[in-house]
């Protein structure tokens, strides 16, 4: 790990208003880091790979007394998600992650903490649903959470990941939006791999960050608060289900301000819901989330070699789903490809649950490029080759302006039938 | 406490049944733990009949609901909680009480691992309440690891076959919850008499450390009884020895309640729908265990220290 400190040294939103360090970090350590700096009151851990180390290094951090919460280690995940869950109630910050089966156990937890409107932030540190043991990168563990309320962006490196992770805190916790929040990391691919991370010191974000303002706290102090009574269908249900549509619905707005202001506070600009790369003259383009964008621009470069006009579009938040922005992005392509880690067995046209939400999306837009889903599930690594396989699949759909396969299955051995 | 004080923290506006232990219990717990007090309530028959069609609620304290298996985790975060803004300064330090009261389902089955978690935890003035009325009563009587041997739920029918009913032995959760060596007070209790257990509630919240109580509540729509006799039940199952009333704090084990003249365990059935379709041969055997186990209670009592009660296994009479 780098000591060195300084200014950043890349400030292309002006100059950073906020002293920053200089480190090399993994994922994991980026996210710890976020956490500290973000004064977090409650932890609830529980181990399972890849997501794990977040939580080795907070119990590092707070046993070394870099900064002071409660760090409870729970018994399951369900137990875990519960924790924060009750925690936020009163009026902490938490944090609480997991993978794969990790978050399943833990469904009936993470679907109610949106249901009870609590800020709640978890890392997902993506992984196949298990059997045979795979520890392979698969979205489907997130993706189980898709309709239930939490926002959920997408991290592409240990730099983002801290950034996500702090941003997260600041639209979550925001009046307008009270929902719970993931911060996906692809496992393994982000969460164990090291990069130069800028880190803003801690105490350094609090006028972006101020302390958790929890309008209704379960608290003697603040009343006798009745939270989650049952009730009878018929009396809120749907109303209650509105609320949390709408929430959804503002965070968009909330979103966009949180980063530009963060942008301004760091020195880094990010633009909110869609990452474009070599877009400019693009006519095919793929599609993706995370951090395997970087091998997708990376084979887009070496197919540009070769005179294909190829660029790569990432999407940085997946609820609130950033349909507007796509559409823009997409309109006159003349092929789009999906790099898609997810799978949704027997969905329409057989294909991926990322797919399935951008074809939705795009079907509202004025053009429908030919679209082409590339299913890298099952926790086989994609190589560049398959990246650059995917570009060729893309051309030769575009050239020919309709294609009879949309699903192509990219690291299957064997026939994909 | 000397007396029952007349406020309320647990009031009106809820529909739970005539006759209700739960509720009872529920009173007396509100009125020990007073105003400085979160309740949380894993689902069972205490969310679902405290709540649902009046869009009202019974809590003078703050209430909130926690997943059937949540219990223990709910406990956990909500004083975790209190204890990181106390003391960084977020919110001003002061003892408030963070109870969960839950039923047999929720603590004994699904929710007996967190339960397990929260108990080796340090928070104080943490207190779980299983308030025990030995069945999934909210979704219509199924049985439970409490149910007792020979009763009959809706997963234990009699039948042709199975004359019986329910043929495991009811756990004892407050035993292995003493084997907990972070939990500062265990007890049982019962709703007769009161005070017993509005000061077990006291005791446990003073204890320094998470605590843990078992109630006994009689349940007139799951056990089938008269809904007028639900203290009656409560006193006859100390008596007969169908439940026993203890504490454990600091190591130290001891009674706190013995019958004046112990009464035959029949006495405790016949009022009960849900065992009169035992022969008199299994109430006899019911009799056996029941005294085979008093044996094991004693030698506690004498020894102040917790043995594993045991009996021989009951014949499975046809």
């Amino acid at each position: 790990m780098a000591t060195r400190r300084s200014a950043s040294s890349q400030a292309p939103a002006g100059a950073a208003a906020t002293i920053q360090s200089k480190h090399v970090w993994t994922g994991t350590r980026s996210v710890a880091e976020a956490v500290k700096i973000a004064d977090v009151d409650v932890i609830a851990a529980y181990p399972i790979r890849p997501y794990t180390g977040i939580m080795n290094d907070l119990a590092k951090m707070i046993a070394d007394g870099e900064f002071k919460a409660e760090i409870i280690i729970a018994d399951s995940e369900h137990s875990q998600f519960e924790i924060v869950k009750h925690a936020s109630a009163v009026g902490a910050r938490t944090f609480a992650g997991s993978s794969g089966v990790g978050l399943a156990y833990a469904a009936e937890a993470i679907a109610v903490t949106a249901l009870g409107q609590l800020p709640v932030v978890a890392v997902a540190g993506c992984r196949a649903l298990d059997d045979p043991g795979n520890f392979g990168m698969e979205w489907n563990d997130v993706f189980l959470f898709r309709d239930v309320g939490w926002l959920v962006s997408w991290a592409k490196d240990p730099q983002e990941a801290l950034d996500m992770t702090l941003v997260a805190y600041r639209v979550a916790e925001d009046r307008r939006v009270m929902l719970p929040h993931f911060v996906a990391m692809d496992g393994a691919a982000l969460t164990h791999i090291s990069a130069p991370v800028d880190s803003p010191a801690q105490g350094s974000v609090t006028e972006f960050l101020p302390p958790y303002d929890p309008p209704y706290p379960l608290d003697p102090a603040s009343g006798p608060i009745t939270k989650g009574q049952h009730i009878a269908p018929s009396l809120i249900g749907p109303e209650q289900r509105k609320l949390i549509d709408v929430s959804m619905k503002n965070s968009g707005e909330v979103i966009q301000n949180a980063w530009y202001e963060y942008g301004r506070l760091v020195g880094r600009e990010y633009l909110p819901f869609i990452d474009s790369t070599l877009m400019d003259d693009a006519d095919i383009a793929l599609v993706c989330m995370g951090t395997y964008a970087k091998d997708a621009i990376y084979a887009a470069k070496k197919s540009r070699e070769a005179g294909l006009r190829v660029g790569v579009i990432r999407l940085r938040y997946w609820r609130p789903f950033p349909s507007e922005e796509l559409r823009e992005a997409l309109s006159g392509m003349r092929g789009v490809g999906v790099l898609d880690f997810s799978y949704s067995m027997g969905s329409p046209d057989f294909a991926g649950a990322f797919f399935n939400d951008i074809r939705s999306a795009l079907y509202g837009g004025r053009t429908r490029p030919p679209l082409l889903d590339f299913i890298l599930a099952g926790g086989r690594e994609p190589t560049v080759r398959s990246f650059e396989k995917a570009i060729e699949i893309v051309h030769e759909a575009a050239k020919a302006e309709a294609s009879h396969k949309i699903v192509h299955w990219l690291t299957l051995r064997g026939e994909d039938v | 406490m000397k007396s029952v004080p007349p406020i309320d923290y647990y009031t009106s506006g809820r529909r739970t049944c005539a006759g209700c232990g739960p509720a009872i219990g529920y009173r007396l717990l509100s009125k020990a733990a007073g105003p400085n007090t979160i309740f949380l309530g894993p689902t069972s028959c205490m969310y679902v009949a405290n709540g649902h069609q009046f869009l009202t609620s019974p809590y003078a304290v703050p209430w909130y609901h926690t997943q059937l298996g949540g219990g223990g985790a709910a406990g956990t975060g909500t004083a975790a909680g209190l204890r990181a803004l106390m003391s960084k300064g977020k919110r001003k330090a002061e003892e408030v009480n963070v109870v969960v009261y839950g039923g047999d389902g929720g603590f004994a089955d699904i929710g007996y691992a967190g339960l397990s978690m929260a108990l080796g935890q340090d928070y104080k003035r943490l207190l779980f309440v299983l308030n025990d009325n030995e069945s999934y009563a909210n979704t219509g009587i199924q049985a439970s690891s409490t149910t007792p041997w020979g009763a009959t739920t809706t997963f234990t029918p009699s039948g042709k076959k199975n004359g019986i009913g329910n043929l495991r032995l009811k756990k004892n959760v407050a035993l292995t919850v003493a084997a907990h060596p972070g939990v500062r007070y265990v007890a049982t209790s019962s709703l007769y008499p009161p005070l017993d257990f509005m000061n077990k509630v006291r005791k446990a919240l003073d204890s320094g450390g998470p605590s843990f109580i078992e109630l006994l509540t009689p349940c007139p729509k799951g056990w089938f009884f008269d809904p007028k006799e639900t203290v009656t039940l409560a006193e006859l199952a100390l008596d007969t020895h169908a439940w026993v009333s203890w504490e454990y704090r600091e190591g130290v084990f001891g009674l706190t309640y013995r019958p004046r003249a112990v009464a035959p365990i029949a006495d405790y059935l016949r009022y009960q729908g849900r065992f009169s379709h035992l022969t008199e041969s299994e109430i006899i055997e019911i009799q056996r265990m029941t005294d085979e186990e008093w044996e094991y209670w004693e030698l506690m009592d004498k020894q102040k220290r917790v043995v594993l009660p045991w009996s021989s296994a009951p014949q499975t009479l046809r």
